[in-house]
């Protein structure tokens, strides 16, 4: 259970490599990935099961010596399925009506249902998002992330899709586009027709790509370069940012290649598009009007009484510098070249006249005067800016601009001598670009002759369903990442969701219905298959997993019954920000302020000023969207014990459940101990259980919080059997 | 607090049960309950021959950068006045005039040494003899944040999640104490990534302490809640757990969950030992200026650390002044630092002298430090601009010869001159004090390693006894 690493840390010696090793040209090795997806032929008389998945596991049961242990029982099978599609925990009712549904489709119809819940898309979108590096807010050294005021409806577009079954070509297609339709068809006359109109939802699966723009002293940084790493390995399953200093060194990407994918990125620059309606819209500009109107006089009348003073002091500056440069700072602004006015602006800081200076000169009326129209424009409230939501687009003039090699990484020193053309690894030779850069190159990732898109999206898909997938690595395809436990399985899954349309839903279901899925968790007493296989590689048994982060939070607040279920809207924020940091965070309104939200809604990300994951996300092993992550680690730790013993979360839940529990039992004891096994648990409690808790309770029933604790810090709480 | 003594929280017999399948258990699960309280080092190759010279390390981090020439890297003010060429502030690189400002304060040489200390630092002056002064420290960046990362870390650049220096120690070193966390932080850091630990995984991060009545989240119980009623809900909590635990014995993190209780209830009996101070005597809590308005704060953060430090925590980083660039970030006036150095002087001196009289600082090595230092000129103002090229970091006890003055910057104080030390000399230097090898601070990932110490001449041998 060693955290899970980002496959990108890979790259980290990268840095101190030289160009100059870069050069040779590199055999293509035979990486078993890139080779022709075809479909295996499922094998034969192995199984019992009628699902092709048990058929390809029993091959590897048998070639390893394991033997597969029993099926789960119902309710376990409930609350697995609950947290896995949904992430929330089984309710009394459900587990009533599953168990009552004796049908033999029963199993069936509960996962239908769950994937129609529109909790589904809650649930799978932050495993996506957690690939796709979701953050609400992001920025080193002062920079910030300029996508963070709308970021929340990309998270909430993603969830929509997902509940709608949206094809993971276009799911793919819509966040790198914002289009989901290719719509490219060649009419009977042999012309061509361009692409379809996108939906105009899909404006907001560009938070995608505009998240990874982080700006600094208003210079684009790394949209590209983010976009680059982060599509290659979310969708490729290749560490292609290695190539960005040189040639990869395992696989068989080139430093070309990597500056040919930046460039289909690299004439993207961010807009800013309004969300508000037309009327919020005039009375926004209204209400901005009368602001101006009261705020312009006071600062020309500030400017007219300090400009003496300003003089004063910024004349005495422009003394001290040197002849060449006080030249240039007394040209008018006009008459400045680029390199004079570069010149100008890095003298700032020192020609900067701030207040408390020109005040150390100024009379004591002028003091006061100044003082107290500061004090008029500070009382002025500027009003609230309208809601936005931040997309990228081509700019016309930077798509003219040929991209080139950048292996310091610094935007502002391109190598002149190696300019690239939009190009990607193992892009074949006949990539139509006409449409555009990123259509092009789109085209060719979504398309079913693509070797690696189905392997790694369905690889990543199993791995969330089981906790481990059949490719270990499911960011790393490449030469150091392995080869997969049961790669027969993982082509033949690959090749059926290429021939079921890419429905991620049509994927669930056959995995969820195997009995691969549905075998118990339990393990003792199997010491054969220990030994054969003691870490559960061929499947023999299902993995126990802890539940991470996101679930819990739901569960813990949904069995106490104060979970909001409302989907979609703004994060909140689970720890004050440092209003010292004010500069760096968004503005008023940015963050919603209900915090008994699921937990997908809970801010995060990185600010190295100020903290902005909370402690309960740290201490679940939440990584901040800084890098993709690609599994979530699953550390057992005593911070985490401690967040259940004593934590406010738990003690809060642990009295709204006991509310509950006391007017639901009709003050029963024994009916309360039911209940709350069932609510916490999804089960009953065991004849020694219910004895237990009731020695427990005595007939005390102030205890009945105490149940709530206790059953919050069980073991059986925190994992899903 | 051995793991063997009751548990007064939870003084129950099946304490003492789970405490024996505790130490049955250690060995193995690893990282599976984290480092944090792990009892094994992870990097059984680092590990130097012979005892190491510091059990434990106090790191003094001043957030914002302090003055080395206004401190302990005193210059004549013949260039006061004069333009002189520099390098501007942040990401603006451009070189431009700039007028050095006169240092201000008045130096005294002090000690047997007679390293000369400024009028700001009466009390350090005083236990100088105890200190190395390393005036040529350098680093790259010259802003903030990437400056305290850098000094973090140990990497200009953090396109990785580089832990630092505390993760890497403990990480390599395990904890001597199994009660407490082997890396703690007081204080508000500039950046949450000098807590981190990175790639390391999180369970080797800092944990954030503070002095008070409740040192880390959640350590204490709820208000209401009385001892006899914990100790039943933990007596029922383990019996209930029963048949799941058997049911998954053979899980790693079942077994983990058993040992993370353990150690969150002997966390809760320890801790608040640790950081109540009643049993302190009035001359000792005198020595840290505790009680008195401008060293109150700073001084039981010290006196904390002392603690710490006497319970085997290894690690013990505080950081003052911090949150954002840091209050010692002294651009506009440099009479700025005179409040933040009233408020550490006295605590230093006084953690140096009470270390001293308890025979604790032969093994206890206290740096002072800050990301860089400040420059000779300023942006037109009386207050300087932030120097990476030079400035002055003070290491004392734990192996570390006292007394003396290691290198030199030029005749302005701008830039390293004589034995020029990147900030990972620094950290090598606390890595061999530890008993760590820092050639061997490598964490190995899928077919690569990352190192720890990639630059800069290794330990500062002249400063070491």
């Amino acid at each position: 259970m060693f955290k899970l690493l980002s496959t990108s840390l890979i790259i980290s010696l990268t840095l101190t490599l030289s160009a100059a090793e870069t050069t040779a040209p590199k055999p293509k090795p035979k990486l078993w990935s890139l080779q022709p997806l075809t479909r295996p032929t499922v094998p034969q008389g192995l199984t019992k099961s009628d699902n092709p998945i048990d058929a390809f596991l029993a091959a590897k049961h048998k070639e390893n010596g394991v033997t597969p242990v029993g099926p789960a029982d119902k309710l376990t099978l409930l609350r697995r399925l609950s947290f896995d599609l949904v992430g929330l925990p089984p309710t009394p009712a459900e587990q009533d009506a599953f168990l009552a549904d004796n049908s033999p489709d029963a199993y069936e119809k509960l996962i239908d249902r769950l994937l129609a819940n529109e909790q589904h898309g809650v649930r799978w979108a932050r495993h996506w998002l957690d690939v796709l590096r979701y953050a609400d807010l992001d920025g080193l050294d002062g920079s910030v992330m300029p996508a963070a005021p709308g970021i929340h409806n990309w998270r909430d577009w993603m969830i929509s899709a997902l509940n709608q079954d949206l094809s993971f070509d276009k799911f793919v297609r819509a966040q790198l586009l914002g289009n989901r339709n290719s719509g490219r068809v060649l009419t009977s006359t042999g012309g061509r027709r361009s692409r379809g109109a996108a939906n105009p939802q899909d404006q907001f699966a560009l938070g995608f790509l505009a998240r990874g723009a982080i700006t600094n002293s208003n210079k684009d940084q790394n949209l590209a370069f983010a976009a680059v790493e982060t599509i290659s390995t979310a969708f490729m399953g290749m560490t292609v940012a290695c190539a960005q200093c040189h040639d990869h060194r395992f696989d068989p990407i080139t430093q070309a290649d990597y500056y040919g994918m930046k460039s289909l990125f690299d004439p993207l620059v961010l807009r800013t598009v309004p969300l508000a309606s037309a009327a919020d819209i005039q009375a926004n500009g209204d209400a901005m009007e009368a602001y101006r109107s009261k705020s312009e006089p006071l600062d020309d009348a500030i400017e007219k009484l300090t400009a003496p003073f300003h003089k004063k002091l910024f004349d005495e500056r422009v003394s001290l510098l040197p002849p060449d440069v006080q030249a240039i700072v007394n040209k008018p602004e006009n008459k400045r070249t680029v390199a004079e006015q570069k010149i100008f602006d890095d003298y700032y800081p020192v020609l900067r006249i701030d207040d408390g200076k020109m005040k150390e000169i100024m009379p004591k009326d002028v003091i006061a005067e100044f003082d107290a129209l500061n004090k008029k424009r500070r009382a002025l409230k500027r009003p609230l800016s309208l809601p936005v939501n931040v997309v990228v687009e081509e700019d016309r003039l930077k798509l003219n601009e040929p991209s080139y090699i950048l292996t310091s990484g610094d935007p502002m020193r391109p190598e002149k001598d190696k300019p690239v053309k939009p190009s990607f690894p193992f892009k074949p030779e006949d990539v139509d670009f006409r449409d555009g850069r990123r259509e092009g190159f789109v085209d060719w990732l979504t398309a079913k002759e693509n070797t690696l898109f189905a392997r790694v999206a369905i690889n990543r898909i199993w791995g969330w369903h089981f906790g481990e997938a059949i490719h270990k690595s499911t960011s790393d395809f490449g030469m150091l990442g392995g080869r997969p436990s049961n790669q027969p399985l993982l082509d033949y899954l690959a090749s059926e969701f290429v021939a079921h349309g890419y429905s991620m839903k049509w994927l669930h279901r056959l995995i969820l219905t195997s009995d691969a899925y549905k075998m118990s968790s339990a393990s003792a007493d199997k010491s054969a298959n220990y030994d054969a296989d003691p870490n559960n590689t061929y499947l023999w048994h299902f993995r126990l997993k802890r539940l991470e982060a996101e679930p819990l939070w739901d569960s813990i607040l949904s069995s106490a019954g104060n979970l909001d279920l409302t989907v979609g809207g703004r994060s909140f924020q689970a720890v004050t920000p440092d209003s010292k940091q004010s500069i760096f965070l968004p503005a008023d309104g940015t963050f919603e302020s209900r915090k008994n939200r699921r937990g997908i809604y809970m801010a995060r990300g990185y600010i190295p000023s100020t903290e902005v994951m909370s402690n309960f996300l740290q201490t679940f092993d939440v990584d901040d969207g800084r890098t993709p992550c690609p599994m979530r680690a699953q550390t057992i730790t005593a911070p985490q014990a401690l967040y259940t013993m004593n934590g406010e979360l738990v003690e809060r839940a642990s009295i709204a459940l006991s509310e509950k529990l006391a007017k639901e039992s009709g003050d029963d004891v024994k009916t309360a101990v039911d209940l709350a096994y069932r609510k916490a648990l999804g089960r009953k409690p065991t004849a020694g259980e219910l004895d237990r808790t009731l020695t427990y309770l005595g007939k005390d029933q102030a205890n009945l919080k105490g149940l709530g604790w206790l059953l919050y810090n069980l073991d059986e709480f925190l994992f899903v059997k | 607090m051995t793991m063997g003594t009751p548990n007064k929280i939870y003084p129950c017999g099946r304490i003492n049960r789970r405490q024996m399948m505790f130490g049955m258990a250690n060995g193995f699960l690893g990282s599976a309950v984290g480092g944090l309280w792990a009892a094994d080092g992870r990097i059984p190759g680092a590990l130097l021959a012979g005892t190491p010279r510091a059990k434990s390390v106090i790191y003094l981090f001043l957030c914002g950068g302090m003055s080395h020439i206004d401190t302990f890297d005193p210059k004549d003010n013949k260039h006061a006045g004069k333009l002189m060429d520099a390098i501007g502030f942040g990401d603006n690189n451009a070189p431009m005039k700039r007028p050095v400002i006169p240092i201000l304060r008045t130096f005294k040489n002090y000690g047997k040494s007679g390293i000369p200390v400024s009028d700001w630092f009466p009390n350090i002056g005083g236990v100088i003899d105890d200190f190395a002064v390393v005036r040529s420290m350098y680093c790259h960046q010259t802003n903030h944040f990437p400056a305290v990362i850098e000094h973090a870390t140990g990497k200009p650049l953090r396109q990785f999640e580089h832990p630092c220096l505390g993760s890497w120690a403990t990480y390599a070193l395990g904890s001597a104490n199994k009660n407490l966390p082997a890396y703690i932080n007081i204080g508000r850091p500039s950046s949450p990534v000098q807590l981190t630990g990175g790639y390391l995984g999180s369970a080797y991060s800092a944990t954030p302490f503070q002095a008070g009545s409740t040192p880390i989240p959640d350590l204490m119980p709820q208000k209401d809640s009385d001892a006899k009623e914990r100790d039943r809900r933990m007596e029922t909590l383990h019996e209930l757990n029963k048949q799941f635990r058997d049911e998954y014995a053979a899980e790693a993190a079942i077994t983990g969950r058993l040992k993370a209780y353990e150690l969150a209830a002997n966390m809760m009996m320890t801790a608040p030992a640790v950081v109540d101070f009643a049993n302190e005597p009035q001359h000792v809590k005198d020595m840290y200026g505790i009680g008195e308005k401008p060293t109150d704060d700073f001084g039981k953060q010290l006196l904390l650390a002392r603690r710490l430090s006497e319970n085997g925590v290894r690690f013990i980083q505080i950081c003052h002044a911090g949150g954002g660039n840091g209050s010692w970030d002294a651009h506009g006036d440099m009479k700025a630092h005179e409040p933040l150095c009233r408020a550490i002087d006295k605590p230093i001196a006084g953690l140096i002298a009470d270390l001293k009289q308890r025979g604790m600082l032969e093994s206890t090595l206290v740096v002072l430090t800050s990301e860089f230092g400040r420059t000779p000129w300023s942006q037109n103002t009386t207050g300087r601009d932030h120097n990476g090229k030079g400035f002055t970091t003070l290491l004392a006890g734990g192996g570390v010869k006292g007394g003396i003055i290691e290198g030199s910057t030029d005749e302005v104080g701008y830039k390293a001159l004589e034995s020029p030390h990147y900030i990972s000399d620094l950290q090598a230097t606390i890595l061999q004090q530890m008993g760590l090898n820092h050639k061997k601070m490598d964490f190995p990932y899928n077919g690569r390693t990352f190192h720890l110490i990639e630059e800069g001449t290794g330990p500062i041998q002249n400063i070491l006894a």
